[in-house]
């Protein structure tokens, strides 16, 4: 039944990651992370954990199917409870948990912030999208904002009297963000900002007292497309002094679109400076928008991808515990045989397939999200302008849009997986699965639709360092399989990521190939080069994790709960190598046969009637 | 004022115990240790009257085996409120109620002063509510059980407690110790800053003989299995023979 308690997680494997494979330890030994012990994690993580699962958890359900309203008068009305659960996000502190300690928050490292967004998120992920835009918003401030603007915004935003939103989108400027047109015209006091920006995520709310927006829009002198875009703040009221909400900006919601999923977070329709009493605030340098909106964006594409894990791992878990408990059916050796016992579904065969699949996608695809996070920390820690600085900012890039579309794509389909693990309960209303489907869509669509992503790694990561961020991934790889090739459970599968990994080469190399003869050939193509890219990894990051489990188990007896966790390990590993990334194969082959019919089929041989 | 309170650290009440396999002992792997729900009652309303009485000092006290999982109950505490912490090891695999109280009351002594004490009104693991009354009688103070209200005014505590069928309002001379009933004061949450505060409180240890205890435990098993259920028929006609069992057998319906 949808319960409170509909949200499960395993503590085990965050204790895994973040002690085993990738150990904190390594980020202690530097400078900037040296206070941020396992200790203090802990601590912390068990708050977490508390609020997450006492709190915005028994939200999750209700929050859906109540959604937010739009009131006459144009004010968003979000569900029961979000006010409660919002003022105490932000008395507990737990946007502060990336600050720096000198500036009271917790310093901690992204590898953590990957685990509590993980925890929030698959909790409640419409709830969470609330505070973490507005972290977003925070975050660019913090960045890139004069100490003015700094001293005016930062304070509320820390302290949840402020919420925030990234507004990009309009009507005819989807994907094409260069498109468009939102205008800024120079003001005494700021900039006058006009425009209507669509689809915007915690548009507006009953939540905090304020909303700052960061606003995509065009100075009178700017060029054509993203070159020509410029940032800026734009509260929902103006600020007093006091920081506390003054006149109102002139920022109209102009409608709440009613959606498939993350039904209780506000998607909006903002009209700004209807009735040209829209002042905003340029931060950043003029025309150096998109710059800036990147640091944003860089930081959300990653998050989207953990969302992606966060809610695939929720249904996961619920989908076991259903199939521990269900009984139907019974054993195939007792076929046929009426008054055979019935037994748990988790007994079948194809129900352990689904299982399986599930968790081997769930594990291996949040260890990918650790390894970029691990780079990234890394990036900061290194010396600035050394080798390593490069390599680890090199990887981040070059992850960041495979965590981002290969994670989401997956999370919905393990959602999928898990509605079927149920059966006809898991189309019901009742269980919280069918929920999850429809909250984990949206993942792949924005902050750049999944094949944006693609286009980003082919069109861009990978030609940035005339390639090398490739090479030094593969030969991470490499390095990896060949201190590996004798293992003497995993040495097979070992083999398979070696040759998966040289089939990503060639297929990087076929793709650079129809870059020159046929441009439409890696758009056609550069969604299933991001697949198995994201499978080569998901594969290589299973059997780094099943490694350290078969040295962990050795001398462990069967009722020790670490065994049964290792086994879990290695069979996740396995699987994941010989059922899931044989398709890299089968893809590659695909690939450089380079089959164009998508492209030159007539438009009207698509269907002849309509 | 100095004021005590006294947490302890038990298994998570959503987890799944099992014997282990000496027969004596729970199994602690796997399992997830929490500060007893109701010394965390009591724990935020010691908090709430060392904010409201300046110049008080709140120490928080804790016996336990010498692990992690004990230790941060500690860290609990201090993340909540308390100014510093005192743990006392005990590597017993059970250690009787007495022995608990027998070290407490060390420790308050080694303090300077104590005006109040406070204690959930039990573990919620051995469900005994046996040290806090102890370590009122070794104290020599009053002792109020399952509190649910408690104010404190010219040297005297005014406190309501939940009994069957009736509250009763009592006036206590301090010192005095209390042990904490559900809604004695409002469950905090720890807050990021206090956790981070928190490692940078006082924490020691106090070493204590604990004496030989009056009784031992000599085994231990799981509850029952509960039976399997039973059909007693199927649709409406089994409704008339399902309400005689109810009644009749697990006398669990009266008209
Ligand atoms: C619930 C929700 C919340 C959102 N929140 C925000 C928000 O907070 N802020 C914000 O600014 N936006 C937000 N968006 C908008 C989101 O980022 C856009 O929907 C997304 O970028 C795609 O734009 P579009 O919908 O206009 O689709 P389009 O750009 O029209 O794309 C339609 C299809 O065409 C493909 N396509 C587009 N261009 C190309 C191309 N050049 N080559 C090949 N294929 C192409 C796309 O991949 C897609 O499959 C949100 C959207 C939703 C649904």
């Amino acid at each position: 039944m949808v319960t409170a308690d509909h949200y499960k997680f395993d503590l085990r494997e965050f204790k895994f990651l973040l002690l085993e494979q990738f150990p904190l330890e390594t980020l202690t030994q530097y400078k900037k992370y040296e206070h941020f012990t396992w200790d203090t994690a802990e601590s912390v993580l068990e708050e977490c954990i508390r609020f997450a699962q006492e709190v915005i958890a028994p939200l999750n359900a209700s929050g859906d199917r109540t959604g937010c309203k739009l009131t006459e008068d144009g004010k968003v009305i979000t569900p029961k409870g979000y006010k409660d659960a919002w003022n105490q996000f932000y008395e507990s502190g737990w946007n502060m948990i990336p600050i720096p300690e000198e500036e009271d928050g917790m310093g901690a490292p992204a590898l953590f912030v990957v685990t509590t967004n993980e925890l929030f998120s698959g909790a409640n992920t419409a709830f969470y999208m609330y505070p973490g835009l507005a972290s977003g918003v925070q975050e660019v401030i913090e960045a890139v904002g004069t100490h003015d603007q700094k001293e005016k915004f930062l304070p509320g935003l820390r302290d949840g009297r402020y919420g925030g939103t990234m507004c990009l989108t309009e009507p005819q400027a989807g994907s094409d963000v260069g498109f468009s047109k939102s205008t800024a015209v120079p003001h005494e006091d700021g900039y006058l900002i006009e425009g209507t920006k669509i689809f915007i995520s915690s548009g507006d709310q009953d939540l905090s007292e304020n909303v700052i927006h960061l606003v995509l829009a065009r100075l009178p002198d700017a060029q054509e497309g993203t070159k020509g875009l410029s940032l800026f703040i734009v509260p929902k009221y103006r600020l007093n002094d006091d920081g506390s909400a003054g006149a109102f900006n002139d920022v109209k919601v102009g409608g709440v679109e009613k959606k498939m999923g993350i039904n209780s977070n506000a998607t909006c329709v903002l009209n700004f400076g209807e009735d040209g009493g829209c002042l905003g605030y340029l931060i950043g340098e003029p025309h150096g928008g998109m710059k800036e909106m990147f640091r944003l964006m860089n930081y959300a594409r990653i998050f989207t991808g953990v969302q992606g894990v966060s809610v695939a791992s929720t249904a996961f878990l619920n989908a076991l515990d259903y199939s521990r408990s269900r009984m139907q059916g019974s054993k195939l050796e007792d076929f046929g045989k009426g008054d055979a016992p019935r037994v748990p579904i988790i007994a079948h065969a194809d129900i352990r397939r689904m299982l399986l699949e599930m968790k081997s996608k769930v594990e291996t695809m949040r260890a990918l999200c650790y390894k970029l996070a691990m780079h990234w920390d890394m990036s900061l820690c290194v010396e600035p302008g050394s080798d390593e600085e490069v390599y680890h900012k090199g990887q981040l890039e070059l992850l960041t849009p495979v965590v981002k579309a290969f994670c989401t794509d997956q999370s919905f389909r393990v959602c999928e997986l898990a509605i079927q693990t149920y059966g006809g309960y898991g189309y019901i209303a009742d269980y919280p699965v069918e929920q999850y489907m429809r909250d984990a869509k949206v993942f792949s669509i924005y902050e750049g639709t999944n094949f944006i992503q693609s286009l980003d790694l082919v069109g861009r990561k990978l030609k940035l360092r005339k390639g090398a961020n490739l090479i030094d991934f593969s030969s991470d790889i490499a390095k990896f399989c060949a201190k590996h090739g004798e293992h003497p459970v995993l040495k097979d599968e070992v083999a398979e990521l070696e040759l998966a990994s040289n089939q990503l080469t060639g297929a990087s190399m076929a793709l650079m190939g129809f870059a020159r003869k046929n441009i439409n050939l890696v758009s056609l193509f550069a969604t299933r080069y991001l697949e198995i890219m994201g499978e080569v990894a998901c594969a290589w990051q299973g059997l780094e994790a099943a490694v350290i489990a078969h040295d962990k188990m050795q001398g462990l007896d069967d009722s020790d709960s670490d065994k049964h966790f290792y086994e879990g390990k290695i069979a996740t590993a396995k699987f994941f190598v010989n059922n899931i990334l044989p398709g890299v194969s089968v893809k590659c082959a695909v690939l450089s046969k380079g089959d164009d019919s998508a492209v030159t089929i007539s438009e009207k041989a698509f269907s002849t009637e309509h | 004022m100095r004021i005590f309170v006294c947490v302890k650290a038990v298994p998570d009440t959503n987890a799944n115990l099992k014997v282990g396999s000496d027969n004596l002992t729970i199994n602690p792997q796997g399992v997830k240790y929490v500060m007893s729900p109701y010394d965390a009652v009591a724990a935020s309303k010691a908090v709430e009257l060392k904010a409201a009485n300046e110049g008080s000092e709140l120490i928080a006290l804790s016996v336990g085996k010498d692990n992690k999982e004990s230790r941060q109950r500690i860290k609990d505490a201090l993340a909540l409120g308390a100014d510093r912490g005192v743990f006392i090891k005990d590597d017993a695999a059970h250690r009787d109620p007495l022995g608990v109280a027998k070290a407490l009351v060390a420790a308050i002594k080694a303090e300077e002063s104590c005006d109040l004490v406070f204690f959930g009104r039990q573990a919620v693991d051995t469900q005994a509510s046996a040290v806090g009354p102890m370590v009122a009688q070794l104290l020599d103070i009053p002792f109020v059980m399952d509190c649910i209200s408690l104010e404190i005014a010219d040297g005297k505590a005014t406190v309501k407690r939940s009994a069957e069928g009736r509250v009763e309002t009592l006036e206590v001379s301090l010192p005095a110790a209390f042990s904490a009933q559900r809604g004695l004061a409002e469950e905090r949450y720890a807050k990021l800053k206090d956790i981070m505060k928190a490692k940078k409180k006082p924490q020691a240890d106090f070493d204590y003989a604990f004496p030989d205890a009056g009784y031992e435990v000599t085994a231990m098993t799981p509850p029952p299995e509960r039976p399997a259920g039973k059909i007693v028929g199927e649709g409406p006609e089994a409704v008339g023979e399902l309400l005689r069992l109810l009644q009749d057998e697990a006398k669990s319906l009266s008209f």
